[in-house]
């Protein structure tokens, strides 16, 4: 049987967009042994906010910055190429501590800024809350771009993220693959909850900043073309197929006609047709 | 403690992925192990279809008509595996389940021209109360699916020329949709609502129409209500995270709307 640290590490690894501490503390209640047990789900808290793309404010700036595998150093540090920074991230209360200045060491650092300001400007646009971030990988002959997108309303029961993680090798043509995450809770009296995957994979004649941004740019706002014709289908399709809003009559049921009939005669057991 | 573990298991899973339900249900009492007996007859799940070995007919399992490992078919009032001294209603009671299945069979051919449905029916000191369950599913499994299950508990309490009905209705929707273009999509979860009403009753006839017409009210405000949140409010959600509009465009446009309604207004 599973233990009590696994049980609890898949509440984590599950909590809904925004609901991280609300989960942390109904998993408190749950275990006696709160405080000791929570320390044990380290390694849980840091794959969620890897996986997640958690944003975390830098000491003494506004900004966020996002904590995910591509950018990862020693221990539970973590570098962001905009602000220059690296900072130490506590994985359970989300907070960014002893920030140092950090000078990226690329070959492609051109590349990495021209990237970065295209992706500023294409996140400004399209996403009201957003950070991202762009940085070396495979020993710098690929590059990987991230985006993130949260909007919380715990007031009106809704919580939402939209995430976008690619990687593009370096060199004239090549091919950015991603996907394209999209996760939606909403919780007044129950339970609801969108989560979609979107594989990505362009091909880029031309590897500059710009073309490379310009592509993923197009291949968001299709994707929430599609997915919002996906509700259509949805809704037009299984949903009408499974419960019909009223019988085929455009009458409602005869209760008195349909529950009375055999009740008013003798019930001799057994069952009616 | 015992009451606020309970809510904090409720609260869990009101977070935690509908899909995931029993698996999570299984990990919290697996951890809490006194919270099982509550939360298994509180947390509803996708209900699970047997078939009755004596009447060949397919019904549906839950809580209220569990005995220990067995379950009560509604149609032979007999449990599978057999049990010598199972928990059947009263004979009045029983009349009244047999009525309800009846009725409610032709209300499943009306709304859901398929699916599977079951009532079952269990005497309390000052009346009775019920369960109303109805499912079903379309391309289970396959890349454009379908599940509905309805689970409708209600109490019935005898008051003379009138009856108290109190109604607890869930209902739990999962839908999925997978093509290239649009790759993953998964839209599932579960609603509650409770209504109580007085309504008359002139013989235990009135009984099975009060309860139809509270349930077919009640899943019709349901069905409009999983219209609206699933694909009206989480679409408008996804608009919240991303705009198609570029958002410089979207302000310049609300800028000159309220331009022009300034100058309307002077």
């Amino acid at each position: 049987m599973a233990s009590t640290v696994e049980l609890a590490s898949s509440f984590i690894e599950g909590a809904p967009p925004g609901e991280l501490a609300d989960v942390v503390a109904d998993i408190k209640s749950l275990t006696s042994d709160g405080d000791h047990l929570i320390s044990s789900l380290e390694p849980a808290f840091e794959r969620y906010n890897e996986t997640q793309l958690a944003t975390v404010k830098l000491p003494g700036a506004s900004q966020e910055v996002i904590v995910s595998n591509f950018n990862k150093l020693e221990g539970n540090r973590y570098f962001d190429v905009e602000s220059q920074t690296s900072f130490e991230v506590d994985h359970v209360t989300q907070e960014a501590s002893a920030a140092q200045s950090y000078v990226l060491e690329s070959q492609n650092a051109d590349l990495i800024k021209s990237l970065l300001k295209a992706l500023s400007a294409h996140a400004l646009e399209h996403y009201p809350s957003s950070s991202y971030g762009v940085y070396p990988i495979e020993n710098d002959s690929a590059v990987a771009i991230l985006l993130v997108a949260n909007r919380y309303s715990p007031n009106n029961f809704w919580n939402g993220r939209f995430r976008s993680i690619y990687q593009v090798p370096v060199g004239d043509s090549a091919t950015i693959t991603g996907k394209i995450h999209v996760d939606v809770h909403y919780y007044e009296d129950g339970n609801v909850s969108l989560n979609t995957t979107k594989s990505v994979s362009i091909s880029v004649p031309n590897g500059s900043g710009e073309s490379i941004i310009s592509r993923i740019a197009t291949a968001e706002r299709n994707y929430q073309e599609e997915l919002n014709k996906g509700f259509g289908q949805m809704a037009e399709g299984s949903f009408k197929s499974l419960r019909r809003q009223l019988p085929i009559t455009r009458q409602k049921v005869e209760w008195e006609k349909v529950g009375g009939y055999r009740l008013g005669q003798d019930i001799s057991g057994g069952k009616g047709r | 403690m015992a009451d606020a573990q309970y809510d904090s298991a409720l609260d869990l899973l009101r977070r935690l992925n509908p899909r995931d339900t029993k698996k999570n249900l299984q990990a919290i009492t697996s951890i809490v192990p006194d919270l099982t007996e509550d939360l298994l007859s509180s947390v509803d799940q996708p209900l699970e279809i047997r078939r009755c070995p004596k009447t060949r007919r397919d019904y549906l399992l839950c809580d209220y008509n569990r005995d220990g490992d067995s379950y009560r078919s509604p149609w032979s009032n007999e449990f599978d595996p057999p049990l010598e001294d199972g928990t059947v209603p009263s004979e009045r009671v029983r009349k009244l389940e047999l009525a309800a299945n009846e009725a409610f069979d032709v209300y499943r051919e009306l709304y859901y021209e398929g699916g599977v449905g079951s009532v079952y029916f269990w005497d309390l000191d000052d009346g009775f109360a019920g369960v109303i369950l109805l499912k079903k599913g379309v391309s289970p499994g396959g890349k454009n699916s379908g599940e509905w299950d309805s689970i409708h508990v209600f109490e019935a309490s005898d008051r003379g020329r009138t009856a108290g009905y109190k109604l607890t209705s869930t209902v739990i929707l999962h839908l999925t949709n997978e093509t290239d273009a649009l790759g993953e999509m998964d839209l599932s979860g579960n609603m509650t609502r409770q209504i109580q009403v007085d309504l008359p009753v002139t013989s235990d006839v009135s009984h099975v129409a009060n309860v139809g017409k509270l349930v077919e009210d009640m899943e019709l405000k349901m069905r409009n209500l999983l219209q609206e949140v699933y694909f009206g409010k989480a679409k408008d959600v996804v608009g919240e995270l991303r705009s198609l509009a570029p958002l410089s465009e979207a302000n310049r446009d609300r800028a000159t709307q309220q331009e022009m309604i300034r100058s309307l207004q002077r």
